[in-house]
This record gives C-alpha cells, sequence and structure tokens, in this order.
C-alpha cells in the first residue's frame, strides 16, 4: 500500500489556469520521490493539493487508504519545506523548529528533547539562539527542515529546498537532505525544477509537463527509455541529439547519410517509407567509424573541454526534429527553442581526444542506443 | 599623497560620496553632487523660508517681553518659568495625554481587528468596507466635527434624543465630563480606517508561506494573528502610535467648533493649543505664546523619542 | 471582395474588445486576488465566526457612515426640520436645492460659500502641485545623489515631523506681519507646499521603484541629469507623485488653523475657516438659520475629497509610510 497516492489529480484556478491535469502517482512508505519539470509545469500546486493548502478541482488524494481530499491541512499530519522557508521571522531557531510541538501542547521538557535532536541530526546545535535574519541560507535551510523533521509527520513535502542555495551548497545539501530522510523515513514528495537533482536524489521521479505527467519511474528508466521527446529532452545533459530521420527498407536515412538499423528495425516497421524522430545521447557516439555499428559523418563547429570530459558539437545535414513533432508534447515555445537550436549535435568523448573544430569526424553509433520517437505524437516508439 | 589632500580630507569627512583613489571626489563625483545638491534645492529653501525661519523666530520671540509701558525688551527665561508654572497649560497638556492614551489604543485596536479581518478575506464585500472605512479620511476635520456637533447636540441632536428616549433623561454628550469621551469618538471615527488601511497594507506583507507553514503547524487562528503576525506588523504600529500621538498632542480643531454647540466647556486653557493659540493670536500675547509652543514641542519630542528608544530596546528583528 | 465590406464594422468592434479586455483585467486582478488569499476554512473558522465578523464589519459601517448619511438627509430639509424631524429620515418641504442656492449668497454677511469654496479649491490645487513638485525634485535628489550635507539636511527635514503646526503657525503670522504677507494668497499656499513626509515619502518610493543602475545606464548613452530626471525617472514615479498630490491636496483642502491666524479678511478664508465663522455666529447669536447652510456646505466640502480619492485610488500607495512599495 502507498503512503500517498494521487489519482487523476486537477486544479484549475479560478483564472481559468489548468495548472494540474489528471496527475497520476503514487509514493510508497518512506519512498523518496521527485516531481520535477520546468518552471510553471504544476508541480507546486500539485504539492499544495497534497499539503491541503489548495482546494482539488478534482481527483483524489489517498494517504494510506484514507481519501484525505476534504481533510484540512491541520490535520493531514503533513511537513512541509518551503521553497523561501518561510521561518517566522521574529522567533528564534529553537522556537522556530518547536513552534509546531507548542500547537500540540506537548510538555516543555519533551518538546526541547527534540528540538534540541532535531538540531543535532541538522547541525544546528549552536544556533538555537539565533533568529533566521542572523542565519546563512545553508542555515535557514536547515532549520526549515528541522522545523519539519520534529513533529515526526508520516508525510514530508519539500517544495524546490535547495533551489535558493549556490550551486556548491546545493549539491552539499543534497546528501543531506537524503540523509535526513533516511533518519526519519517518511514518504517525501521532493519538487524540483533541476533534473540532475531529480535524478541523483528520487527514488523515483515523475517528470511534469503542462500540467501532465510525461514519465514516471526510476532515473535509470528515464534516462534509458524517455517515455517521449519531452522527457528525452528534459533529462540528462548535454541534451539527446534528436533528427529526423527517414525508414527505408533496413536503413535510416539521415539527410545523405544512411545508417544501417540491425535489429533495431522490426521496431520501426510501421514507420517504413515515413518520417520517424532519431535520438541518441551525447555519450553514445564514439569517434572513429567501421567495426559494429552505423556510422555518422559530422563537422565539427565547436569544441568544449571540460576537463573530464570533451563536449563537441557537430553539424551534419540532416534537419534537426520537427517542430510540429515536438509541439505535440513540449508546447510551441519549447518546440522553438529545440528547433532554433541545432542543425547537428553534441556528443560526449574522451577529454583525450584529437578533435579540432573544423574537422571532418565520423561518429560510430550503436543502433540498439537509438531512440525513436513519433514525429506527430512524441510518443517512444518501442 | 601631497599635503594638500591631507587638508581637506577632514573638511569632507561627512559626505558619502564615493572618491577617486587618490582620496580626492573625482571631478564627476563633484559633478553629481552639485546635480543633486540643485534637485533637492527648491525644496530645502521653500522648507528654510517657512518653517526653519518661523521656528528660530519662534524661540527668539519667546525670549522677550513686551510690556505696555516701556516696550520690549529682553526677559531671559521670563516666559519660560511662566509657562513652567502654568497650571491651566499643564492641565491642558493632561488632558491630551490621557485623550490621547485612552483614544491611540482603542482606535488601533479596532484598526487592527479590521485590518485582520480584510487580510484574512474573512468578510465579504472587503473591498467595499475598506472604501467606506477609508471615506473619513477625506472630510475634513472642521466638518467631521460639524457633522457629530449635530448629533451630538445638547437640544436637539439624534444622540442626545436617543439617549432621553431609553431613559437617560438630560443626558448631554458635550458636558464638561463627557467632552473628553465624545471627541475621542469623533476622533476613532475620523482614524480608525485610515490607519487600518496602513495595518491591513502591513499585514499583507506578512509572507503567505508564513502563514501557511502555521496552518500546517496545526496553529490556532488567535495565535496566527497575536503570535505571528501581530509581532511582524509591529513596526508599522509603532510607527502609528507615533503619528497619532503627534496629532492627538495637537488636539485643537474638534473641542474648538464643538465649543459652539455648547458653550462653556471647552476654556480658553483646554488643550495646550488652544491656549497657545488664545494667548498668542486673541491676546496678543505672542511671545508667551511662543514660549507655550516650544514647551509643547519639547513635550512632543520626548514622548516621541521615548517612544523609538522602547522600540530600539524590544527590537528583535529588522 | 468581401474584406472591405467587413472593414467599416470593424473599430467599434476594436473599441468594444478594449473594453473587455479591461474588464477582464479588472476581472483576472479580482480572481488572482481570490487565489492568493488563503482560503477562510485553512484557519479552522466556522461559518458561524465568518457571520459575526462580518456583522462587525457591517456595525463599523454603519458607523462610518452615520453622520454622512445624516448630512446628505439633512442637508434636504428647512431649518425648523433639522431641529424638529426625526434626523435619520427625509421630512418635507425638500429644500436642498433652496439651500444649495443659498451658497452662492452672502446670507449673514460674514461671506458666500461659493467664494470660500473656490478659495479652497485654488489653495488646495496650487499647493498640491507645488508641493508635488517640490517632494518629487527633492526625494529623486535625495534617493539617487550623494553630496556634502546630505544626510544632515534629510535629517533636519525629518525632524520637522515632530515639530506642533503651531509652533510653526504662531511665528509664521508674525514674519508675515513683517513682510506683509498677512492676507496674502501666498502665506496661505507656500507653507503647504513643504510637509516633511511629502519628501519622505518620495524618497522611498524613488529608492523603492527606480533602479540605480537605470540612471547610470542612461547617464552612459549620454543623457544629462535633467533629462535622465524628465526622461527616465519621472515616468516611473508617477504612483508616488499620485500618493503626494493626493495628500498634499487633502491636507490643504483640511487646513484650518493656518488660514485662520493669517487670514483677517473674510474673502481669502476657505471653506473651513468660514463655516467655523458661520457656526461660531449660529452659537453666538443663535442665529440659527445658517445651521441648513453648514449642512449644505459641509456637504459640498467633503464631496471633492471624496470623489478624487476614488479617481486616483489605483494609484495610491499608502505602503510608502511603512518604507515598501506595496499599495
Ligand atoms: N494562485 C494562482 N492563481 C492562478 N494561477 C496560478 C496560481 N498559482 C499558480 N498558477 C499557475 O499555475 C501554473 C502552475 O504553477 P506552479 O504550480 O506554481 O508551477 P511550478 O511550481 O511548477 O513552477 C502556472 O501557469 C501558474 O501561472
Ligand atoms: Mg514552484
Amino acid at each position: 500500500m502507498s503512503a500517498i497516492s494521487l489519482e487523476k489529480l486537477t486544479k484549475v484556478y479560478s483564472t481559468g489556469v489548468r495548472a494540474l491535469d489528471g496527475l497520476d502517482l503514487d509514493v510508497g512508505d518512506g519512498e523518496f520521490v521527485v516531481l520535477v519539470g520546468p518552471s510553471g509545469c504544476g508541480k507546486t500546486t500539485a504539492l499544495r493539493m497534497v499539503a491541503g493548502l489548495e482546494t482539488i478541482s478534482g481527483g483524489t488524494v489517498r494517504f494510506g487508504d484514507r481519501v484525505v481530499n476534504d481533510i484540512s491541512p491541520r490535520q493531514r499530519d503533513v511537513a512541509m519545506v518551503f521553497q523561501n522557508y518561510a521561518l517566522y521571522p521574529h522567533l528564534s531557531v529553537a522556537e522556530n523548529i518547536g513552534f509546531a510541538l507548542t500547537n500540540k501542547k506537548i510538555p516543555s521538557a519533551e518538546r526541547q528533547r527534540r528540538v534540541r535532536l532535531a538540531a543535532e541530526i541538522l547541525g544546528l546545535s549552536d544556533l538555537l539562539n539565533r533568529k533566521p535574519a542572523h542565519l546563512s541560507g545553508g542555515q535557514r535551510q536547515r532549520v526549515a527542515m528541522g522545523r519539519a523533521i520534529v513533529r515526526e509527520p508520516s508525510v514530508f513535502l519539500m517544495d524546490e529546498p535547495l533551489s535558493n542555495l549556490d550551486a556548491k551548497l546545493r549539491v552539499q545539501m543534497r546528501s543531506e537532505v537524503l540523509r535526513v530522510h533516511k533518519a526519519i523515513g517518511a514518504a517525501t514528495l521532493y519538487v524540483t525544477h533541476d533534473q540532475v537533482e531529480a535524478m541523483t536524489m528520487g527514488d523515483r521521479v515523475a517528470v511534469l509537463h503542462g500540467g501532465v505527467l510525461q514519465q514516471y519511474g526510476t532515473p535509470r528508466e528515464l534516462y534509458g527509455r524517455p517515455a517521449n521527446l519531452f522527457v528525452a529532452k528534459f533529462i540528462g545533459s548535454p541534451e539527446m541529439n534528436l533528427f529526423e530521420a527517414s525508414v527505408s527498407g533496413d536503413e535510416l536515412v539521415l539527410g545523405s547519410q544512411r545508417l544501417t538499423l540491425g535489429p533495431a528495425e522490426t521496431v520501426l516497421a510501421p514507420y517504413r517509407g515515413r518520417k520517424v524522430i532519431a535520438g541518441v545521447r551525447p555519450e553514445d557516439l564514439e569517434l572513429g567509424g567501421g567495426a559494429g555499428g552505423a556510422a555518422l559523418g559530422a563537422d565539427v563547429r565547436v569544441v568544449e573541454m571540460l576537463g573530464s570530459e570533451l563536449h563537441v558539437f557537430f553539424a551534419i545535414d540532416a534537419p534537426a526534429a520537427a517542430a510540429s513533432a515536438l509541439a505535440a508534447t513540449a508546447g510551441e515555445a519549447e518546440a522553438g527553442l529545440l528547433t532554433g537550436q541545432t542543425l547537428g549535435g553534441v556528443a560526449r568523448l574522451d577529454p583525450r581526444s584529437a578533435v579540432r573544430s573544423g574537422q571532418r569526424v565520423t561518429f560510430r553509433v550503436d543502433p540498439g542506443r537509438l531512440h525513436f520517437f513519433d514525429p506527430d505524437t512524441g510518443a517512444a516508439v518501442r | 599623497m601631497s599635503s594638500s589632500t591631507e587638508v581637506i580630507a577632514p573638511a569632507r569627512r561627512e559626505t558619502a560620496a564615493r572618491r577617486a583613489p587618490g582620496g580626492r571626489r573625482s571631478a564627476y563625483a563633484r559633478r553629481r553632487g552639485r546635480s543633486g545638491l540643485a534637485f533637492v534645492t527648491p525644496f530645502m529653501i521653500v522648507f528654510m523660508l517657512f518653517m526653519i525661519v518661523p521656528l528660530i523666530y519662534a524661540i527668539y520671540q519667546s525670549l522677550y517681553t513686551t510690556k505696555l509701558i516701556g516696550g520690549t525688551t529682553f526677559s531671559g527665561f521670563a516666559n519660560y518659568s511662566t509657562v513652567l508654572r502654568s497650571g491651566p497649560f499643564w492641565g491642558g497638556v493632561i488632558r491630551v495625554i490621557i485623550f490621547g492614551g485612552i483614544q491611540i489604543p482603542v482606535m488601533l485596536a479596532i484598526a487592527f481587528f479590521f485590518a485582520t479581518i480584510f487580510d484574512l478575506g474573512v468578510a465579504k464585500w472587503g473591498r467595499i468596507f475598506r472604501a467606506i472605512y477609508f471615506v473619513p479620511f477625506a472630510v475634513p476635520i472642521v466638518v467631521s466635527s460639524l457633522m457629530w456637533g449635530f448629533l451630538f447636540d445638547p437640544a436637539y441632536g439624534p444622540f442626545n434624543r436617543f439617549m432621553n428616549a431609553i431613559g437617560f433623561h438630560n443626558f448631554n454628550w458635550l458636558s464638561t465630563n463627557l467632552m473628553v469621551p465624545a471627541i475621542i469618538i469623533i476622533a476613532i471615527w475620523e482614524w480608525t480606517g485610515y490607519n487600518s488601511i496602513i495595518l491591513y497594507t502591513a499585514l499583507k506583507s506578512v509572507p503567505r508561506d508564513v502563514v501557511e507553514a502555521a496552518i500546517l503547524d496545526d496553529t490556532p487562528l488567535w495565535k496566527i494573528i497575536l503570535r505571528i503576525k501581530l509581532p511582524l506588523v509591529r513596526p508599522a504600529i509603532i510607527l502609528l502610535v507615533f503619528i497619532n500621538t503627534i496629532g492627538a498632542m495637537q488636539l485643537f480643531i474638534e473641542p474648538t467648533i464643538l465649543n459652539n454647540y455648547q458653550a462653556g466647556v471647552v476654556t480658553n486653557t483646554w488643550t495646550p493649543v488652544i491656549d497657545i493659540y488664545s494667548t498668542a493670536i486673541s491676546n496678543g500675547e505672542y511671545q508667551l505664546g511662543a514660549a507655550m509652543a516650544v514647551v509643547l514641542a519639547v513635550v512632543i519630542i520626548a514622548i516621541s523619542v521615548a517612544s523609538l528608544v522602547f522600540r530600539n530596546r524590544r527590537r528583535e528583528f529588522t | 471582395m468581401s474584406a472591405p465590406a467587413l472593414a467599416p464594422p470593424a473599430p467599434p468592434d476594436q473599441a468594444q474588445a478594449r473594453a473587455e479586455t479591461r474588464r477582464e483585467r479588472k476581472r483576472r486582478e479580482r480572481l488572482e486576488e481570490r487565489d492568493a488569499t488563503i482560503p477562510v476554512e485553512l484557519y479552522g473558522l466556522r461559518q458561524g465566526t465568518v457571520t459575526l465578523l462580518t456583522a462587525c464589519c457591517v456595525l463599523f459601517a454603519a458607523f462610518t457612515l452615520v453622520p454622512i448619511v445624516w448630512m446628505i438627509i439633512n442637508s434636504t430639509k428647512t431649518q425648523a426640520n433639522i431641529f424638529s424631524s426625526f434626523g435619520f429620515w427625509f421630512a418635507r418641504p425638500f429644500e436642498f436645492f433652496h439651500t444649495f442656492a443659498n451658497l452662492f449668497r452672502d446670507v449673514d454677511g460674514d461671506g458666500t460659500y461659493a467664494r470660500w469654496f473656490y478659495n479652497t479649491v485654488l489653495y488646495s490645487v496650487v499647493s498640491g502641485v507645488g508641493a508635488t513638485v517640490l517632494a518629487a525634485l527633492g526625494g529623486y535628489g535625495f534617493a539617487r545623489f550623494e553630496f556634502r550635507g546630505a544626510r544632515l539636511l534629510f535629517a533636519v527635514v525629518i525632524a520637522g515631523l515632530l515639530v506642533p503646526i503651531t509652533l510653526v503657525v504662531v511665528p509664521l503670522y508674525l514674519v508675515y506681519a513683517k513682510v506683509h504677507l498677512i492676507n496674502s494668497i501666498w502665506g496661505m499656499i507656500m507653507p503647504s507646499m513643504v510637509t516633511p513626509i511629502n519628501l519622505y515619502l518620495m524618497r522611498t518610493f524613488v529608492e523603492l521603484s527606480i533602479p540605480r543602475e537605470l540612471l547610470d545606464a542612461a547617464r552612459i548613452d549620454g543623457a544629462s541629469e535633467a533629462r535622465i530626471f524628465f526622461r527616465v525617472a519621472l515616468p516611473l514615479m508617477v504612483p508616488g507623485l499620485m500618493t503626494v498630490l493626493l495628500l498634499s491636496i487633502a491636507a490643504t483642502w483640511n487646513n484650518y488653523i493656518l488660514p485662520l491666524i493669517i487670514f483677517s479678511t473674510n474673502n481669502l478664508f476657505p471653506a473651513t475657516v468660514g463655516m467655523g465663522l458661520w457656526l461660531q455666529h449660529a452659537g453666538n447669536s443663535g442665529d440659527t438659520n445658517l445651521f441648513p447652510l453648514l449642512v449644505m456646505g459641509g456637504l459640498v466640502t467633503i464631496i471633492p475629497m471624496i470623489a478624487l480619492f476614488a479617481i486616483l485610488q489605483r494609484y495610491w500607495r499608502g505602503g510608502l509610510l511603512l518604507g515598501s512599495a506595496a499599495n
């Protein structure tokens, strides 16, 4: 049985904005689920409906087997960490953390014990008498978590808790958050717009776009088998390369080049003689043609040295995925952005590779590593 | 660095302007400073002429005495000692302190109550109520005193008739004992809406997520209001106490106007400003009036500073 | 072919569309405000409490409106009826227009209300505009320039907030006597133009709403300081200017003590002082036939102010007093 399950959860604001459309999601006991998507896709809305802060326009929210739609947030036993922390500015760290316990009429000794324990877990023991104004961003973030964990909630919600921290601290806090999650073991729904955060933290990750769930699965599934063009583009950095191609016999026609498909051919049977969108991850392109795969010739445009790896931006004469196909899943603005970007792609290579801009290179591609998407619906072809 | 900069630097210490690395203000900064001065000059000139000059003149005048025989002579602090020993003047000061001491807390409590209702969005038609409550702010005090004078009139005012009808015979809102309460009612009518709107603005700036966090913490409403919102708008409340105190200490128009409905209650020394007006303008003893005005200013400044000290001592957050 | 035929109706359509969008914007703003306030149920309030609180609001609204309603009702009555009839209902004869017409006549030899009203408008508008101009220049100067003595000057102005007006008004009278400003309209207008609070509000507004970078960008583009002020800063200062204008006009409109002291000619009185004079005469001599005029005069005095606040309320930034840009 799931700790949290959402069924056809829908939110239409009174302005008419449909912020969330039929979200189905379940979070197991003690599971850490990440809700990820670009800004404005309805993540906060979903989280706030789970908390009970936003009225539900349609669908149900269950905690265990109990429907909580009509239960006040006061009685839901949820704890939430807000994006801006929402600390009480006039109360000290200790008072902030212990505030909920005073409402529960928990005796002072017990309260102090729990506050001290939470402070210890979070490394706040020396700051208990400070006011939030005198804390750093990371410390405030910890206080916000402390305030949530003293309550020993059954459901733990976090709305972009790390997005106000600087890059370095953010990375550090990721493992911190996970450690706290392990310590309290509550089912957690974690919202972020950062796909790296989602991939590194989530037991499972739900990708949301335009209020609609795109895919829900483990990070490995999302990365390895994206359900549609949006997920393919959104997860992974640098992004997956997408090309408009057509299928002719057992070959994929990419501009003037032809790639032998091998076993992938059967999947594409329905697309024979038609267009399809082919995708390949940057790390699946290897330098040097020849044995065991199809070859793809490309002109190197820009080479970016990152130290641990080399990003090689290249051009081929195949058109990038058409706007219409991306629009099906990605929305118009997004589609414009995607097509405008490349008439080629990027490869992630060994930093020792000798590649210079202007050079003509041949990439070897394992056809089994290619992803295919329907150009009209954007759905993965499997 | 040359010695000339050493000489110039201390004289310019008070300026906050950016300096060139050499320690001298760059020509650019100086030009900018000059334009800044140009912008503030018109205000400052009028301010000096019509505020500072009269103020200094008042202090100067307060040190002189004009006698029927002998003309105007320097008399040092004679006027001040007259004021400081004047029972009626201090009686007036105490009266306005009592007036403010009751009116301001009562009004702020009412104002905070309604500001909270607006902020919570509890009442329907909040916008309409806010608009209505703000109306008295647009009514000149002379006119509001006039209206309330009619309503309180001992002979035919509806409020006195009402009191008579429910059994209080010969009730008079404008009698000696009830004049201060009557003016308190008028002042509450005049200022509650304005204060309430200011507090509402302050309450609105309490971040929504802080309140939501409190809700998730299962905080009862009274505690959200008194333990979270109230402390967070305290700077606004202190500011309002400050402004209202300065106003209350200068009570003048309401009693002056009401005096025309019920003669004999409001005396020439009823409030300090009435006292100053009748001394300086009606009686022509303007040097004594000036001394009274200076003393009143000192009292007001003392009260204000005291409240600021209180505020600083209790400052917990910024 | 059909295109030209369709062309003529287009402009009205467009006009209507524009009107629609304005109404729609209002609607959207209202709805957004609704979405942005926390639903009342979350506070754990019962419906009964909500009703009770609404009742409190109605009660206080009634308290607020009582004197105004009384004034509206009694502006239609004869002097006898003001005394004898029930105060909160109409009584025949309907004298509204008769009384209104009397505002244009010198009824008792003290002066004509219409003249006083004209003076009020004149003083308020001239000093209001003047105050706004001075505060705009000064507030901008203090907010966005650093110059020697700036802090000191500003502190002096702010200290002026604490000075009782009487401390200024009494000596103003004496100074005016020396420089022949008694019974001069400038003696009324000039001091009304320098309220310390205006400068404070304007400086706050500029600090909150005009970024330094914007001005620096204009400087790099080679604009003169005057041009920057008029073309870059001023358009952004409109809500602040309107707030100051509204407050200054209201302050002069309501002013009583300054004109009371500096004017001795009835012709120069503003409405407040004129009505005070009428009331004094009515009280002293029992000349009660002035009462309908006082009621009517009071009504006429407040209506323009209420209208002005209603019209300009969307620019109103009361939050400036608290040092925030909120309204
Ligand atoms: N209170 C509201 N009223 C109207 N629309 C809203 C409100 N809150 C959010 N929205 C809209 O709902 C959509 C989703 O918002 P949100 O859940 O905040 O997105 P996210 O958290 O993913 O960035 C957005 O288009 C946003 O404009
Ligand atoms: Mg969000």
